[in-house]
This record gives structure tokens, C-alpha cells and sequence, in this order.
């Protein structure tokens, strides 16, 4: 993340970023629910050049045993890049950076799932990133959020994949992958936008309190806006949309 | 009761094939629908999906440098991995590859290889020193059946329209892979006691062995396998290779329609 920044110049001099997006502007979402014959619910999201594709399996009794849980469901997640994903080929299987990613964002889908509603089972969340470039994880609990939804697992409400950061002193919505590189900052956030609440919750680099406010500012706009075509894509899946 | 379940099918698969019939009301020798796309993933210097019916899979190539192999100083590498990961089905289990993965790929990889259609002398950068390696991955994402043919129909069309990242390794120009034939396999199933083309979820669980063909350009044979438990008789083969030949020429030509 932290990257030698101050040798590249993230920002143009017309205030717009390299890409031409406003500082508060998202990169382009493309969501679609119900893709897997295979699985009981299903999702695909394309947010800039990121490919995240989630199947959801369960519930089903929960096994090992040792995972089991009297009270409630637990949410078996597995965020997985696959090896063409990105720029160097990726070697199959699981890493830490990829079980601390199923890690905490199982937690955060437990947050929002009505876990209490299916004791001792288990709900499994697999999350293949095929196009990785800044932001995958986001993308991961946007499409996990969906799937769920497909699968006709009672939630709270469908949590977003959002983050912001900081380049050049700026804070800034959704880093593409020169601004995650070289950018000083990145705050990825799990948002319920009904709720107002935040279930997920990473940050590295440098914000100040000020610039940490509205970074999250920023997010939570983009998480409104992500929210109505997620939910717009769950219509067209059960209308019998695009497959 | 696990077992149950396939009993009852494999009685219901045995009196539809006595009429001439398959569970979802195909030919003997028809295929699902197949949908194939080229150049998808950005990352990836050679990229495909397949629809094949319910099964969905992704094929990606990727490149890096390395040392050749000291008894073939002027020749790059190719590896073949296939991942059967739990996203694709119920039935599969996270953790180091299965059995089914690592024979998938090697299925796979075999076809392309014994064809002959890469040259890997034209991967040699500097001969003793620096070969590329290609690295062929195969992700089933939806597992619905056949995903063998799946895999290698993506692969191929993958591996037709890679290009070579030379400026990236600061090795040369961008070239595409230079892929001089078009091997492709097609997979046969013996289902209520005769083989089928392109076979099913319903007719895997409920199915015996597995016959899998891959035919060049010219209909020479450069991959065969046999999987599971069962027996075929050298008739039922000769059957199965005239099919094959019709098959492969028609998604020969699919891949052919999909090089830009």
C-alpha cells in the first residue's frame, strides 16, 4: 500500500484523478444476481476492473464438528484470488493475506445475516476474485452480500463493499489500483446502508481525524448508491433476468 | 441413503436408455447449448469462458521467465493446473487439489502438448538461460456436468489468443503465442449401459465410466483417458472416435470464430 509516494503524482492539475474521475467519484458498477446453476445463490460484480463471482451453498449441517455453534449458523468464507487474477500469476491456495480477508469478512456477513435463525448449520460463502485490480475485497462483500440474498438467506440488509483513501494529500473515492499502489491511505468499510451501520472495517496508511471523516463520508454515498443496483439486480434475477 | 439416490437413478437412466432417451431429452450423440467467450479477464494475457449447459468454467493464461530445463536449454514449459474449488459445487471440499483436479488437468494439458501445436522452441529467450513458461489455469466455476470438455475447449481458445508479455519482463516486443493447431476433446459416458456425448450432472451421478478423446486437425488422436470403473469393448470405441471426429471439427470451428 504504501508505496514511494511522492515520486508519483496521483492527481492532475485540472483536480481531477489520472483517470478522470472527481475526487468523490466511484469507478463503474455492474452487478448480476443468479449466475450459477450450481449453486443455490449466486453473484457477479464488475466494479472498475475488478471480476468478483460468489456462490452460496447451505444451509447445511455444519461440519467439522468443532465449528458448530448450538445457537446460531456460522458463515464458512472463502475469499479466493484466482491464479490469472492479477498481473503475476498468483500460485493456488490459500495465503494469509486471503484467510485474513474470509476471516473478517465472515464476520461481517455473521453481523448481517440472520444467523440466530439456523442453529448448529452452516452457510458457505465462496468468493472467486477473476480480475484483481485494487479493491477486491470490497468487491467480495458487495457480490457475498447479493449471493446471500439470492439464496433466500434472511438478512438485516445487503452490506456494501465500499473504500477511500488518500493520494497526494487528498482524500479520494474508490482507489484504482496506481492510487492503492502509490496512494498514503486506504479505508475499506462494509456499510448497511439502512441501518446507517458499519460491519466491516479495515484501514491502513495515514488519515487524520478530519480526513478520516471524510473518507467515510464518501463512502457511505458510494454504499447508497452501489445498495440500489444490488437490490436492483436481485429484481431482475427473480424476475427472470439476465442469467 | 446417500447411496440410494444414484440406485434409483441409475434405474430411471437404464429404462430411458432402453427408449432411446436421456434425462434431459437429448440425442445420444447431441451436446447442451455451448456459448464460448474470448479475451474477458484483464489480467490474464489469454483468457476464456465456457458455458456448457449448468457447467461454467474460465480457462486464464498467464507468463513468466525461467531457467529451462537443463536437458532442453532451447525449449520453454508449459504447466496445466485445474481447480475444482467449493464454489463450483456442493460436493466439493476446500483444501490441496483432489485426485479429480490433478487427473482434469493433466487430461487437459496432455492434448494440448501431444498435439505438438506449441512450439516451444519459439519460447526459448536465451537458449541455457531464459525460457517462458506458460501457465495455463482452469477455474470450473459451476460444476453441471462434462466439465472436461469444458476445460479444454476454454483452454484451447485461451492459449489461441494469449500474447506473450515480453515488454513487461523487458524481454523484447509483445508476440502472440504462436499456437499452430487446434486440438480439442470431446468426452463420452457410458449411461444406462451405452455412451453418450457431452453427459449431464443427473447422468454423471447415475453413470459409469468416462471415455475422453482429444482429435488434432487432421483427426489424429493425441490424448485418450479412461476414468472410472467400467469396460468398453473396441466397437464401442470405434462408435464413440466417429462421433468424436464430426464433434471436434464443429467446436473446432467455434474456437476458430472466436480469434479476434
Amino acid at each position: 500500500m504504501m508505496g514511494g509516494y511522492g515520486d508519483v503524482q496521483l492527481m492532475r492539475e485540472d483536480g481531477k484523478r489520472l483517470d478522470g474521475r472527481a475526487v468523490d467519484e466511484m469507478r463503474e458498477v455492474e452487478i448480476k444476481a443468479g449466475i450459477l446453476p450450481a449453486a443455490e445463490g449466486s453473484a457477479w460484480v464488475k466494479h472498475g476492473l475488478n471480476i468478483a463471482v460468489v456462490a452460496v451453498y447451505g444451509p447445511m449441517e455444519a461440519h467439522p464438528r468443532r465449528i458448530q455453534r448450538q445457537d446460531r449458523a456460522v458463515l464458512d468464507v472463502r475469499y479466493n484470488m484466482a491464479p490469472f487474477s492479477t498481473s503475476d500469476r498468483i500460485r493456488p491456495g490459500f495465503n494469509r493475506r486471503s484467510r485474513e480477508i474470509s476471516k473478517v469478512t465472515a464476520e461481517a456477513l455473521e453481523s448481517v445475516v440472520l444467523v440466530e435463525r439456523f442453529p448448529r448449520s452452516k452457510i458457505r460463502v465462496e468468493i472467486e476474485i477473476l480480475a484483481a485490480e485494487a479493491g477486491t475485497r470490497c468487491v467480495g462483500i458487495t457480490a457475498a452480500s447479493v449471493a446471500l440474498a439470492d439464496a433466500g438467506i434472511p438478512m438485516k440488509d445487503l452490506l456494501v463493499g465500499v473504500a477511500s483513501g488518500k493520494i497526494d494529500d487528498i482524500v479520494v473515492l474508490d482507489l484504482d489500483k496506481a492510487e492503492d499502489n502509490y496512494g498514503q491511505a486506504d479505508l475499506p468499510m462494509g456499510i448497511m446502508p439502512n441501518t446507517g451501520e458499519i460491519a466491516f472495517l479495515q484501514m491502513d496508511g495515514d488519515l487524520s481525524p478530519e480526513e478520516y471523516e471524510l473518507a467515510t463520508e464518501y463512502n457511505f454515498k458510494a454504499a447508497h448508491e452501489i445498495h440500489g443496483l444490488m437490490k436492483q439486480a436481485l429484481l431482475d434475477s427473480a424476475s427472470g433476468g439476465e442469467v | 441413503m446417500a447411496e440410494m439416490v444414484p440406485q434409483l437413478l441409475r434405474q430411471q437412466l437404464a429404462e430411458l436408455a432402453s427408449q432411446d432417451k436421456r434425462f434431459d431429452g437429448r440425442g445420444r450423440w447431441d451436446s447442451r447449448d455451448i456459448i464460448l467467450e474470448t479475451d474477458i479477464l484483464y489480467n490474464a494475457e489469454g483468457s476464456a469462458k465456457v458455458v456448457l449447459g449448468d457447467t461454467i468454467v474460465y480457462a486464464g493464461v498467464k507468463f513468466d521467465v525461467a531457467s529451462p530445463y537443463s536437458d532442453r536449454p532451447t525449449q520453454g514449459s508449459l504447466m496445466t493446473g485445474a481447480e475444482l474449488r467449493p464454489v463450483a459445487h456442493r460436493k466439493y471440499d476446500p483444501g490441496p487439489p483432489s485426485p479429480e483436479s490433478i487427473e482434469l488437468g493433466r487430461v487437459v494439458d496432455r492434448g494440448i502438448r501431444e498435439s505438438g501445436c506449441i512450439d516451444m522452441e519459439s519460447l526459448c529467450i536465451v537458449p541455457g538461460e531464459k525460457v517462458w513458461r506458460v501457465m495455463l489455469d482452469l477455474h470450473v466455476l459451476s460444476d453441471g456436468g462434462n466439465i472436461f470438455d469444458a476445460c479444454a475447449t476454454a483452454a484451447i481458445a485461451a492459449m489461441r489468443t494469449a500474447v506473450v508479455p515480453a515488454e513487461r519482463f523487458d524481454v523484447g516486443e509483445d508476440f502472440k503465442l504462436d499456437v499452430s493447431s487446434t486440438p480439442i476433446m470431446c468426452s463420452y459416458r457410458r449411461v444406462g449401459g451405452r455412451y453418450v456425448y457431452d453427459a449431464c450432472e443427473q447422468e454423471e451421478i447415475g453413470g459409469d465410466e468416462r471415455i475422453h478423446i482429444t482429435l488434432g486437425d487432421k483427426g489424429h488422436l493425441h490424448s485418450l483417458q479412461k476414468g472410472l470403473r467400467g469396460v468398453l469393448s473396441p466397437a464401442e470405441f470405434t462408435e464413440i472416435l466417429a462421433q468424436a471426429g464430426v464433434r471436434c471439427a464443429e467446436l473446432r470451428e467455434l474456437v476458430h470464430s472466436k480469434e479476434a
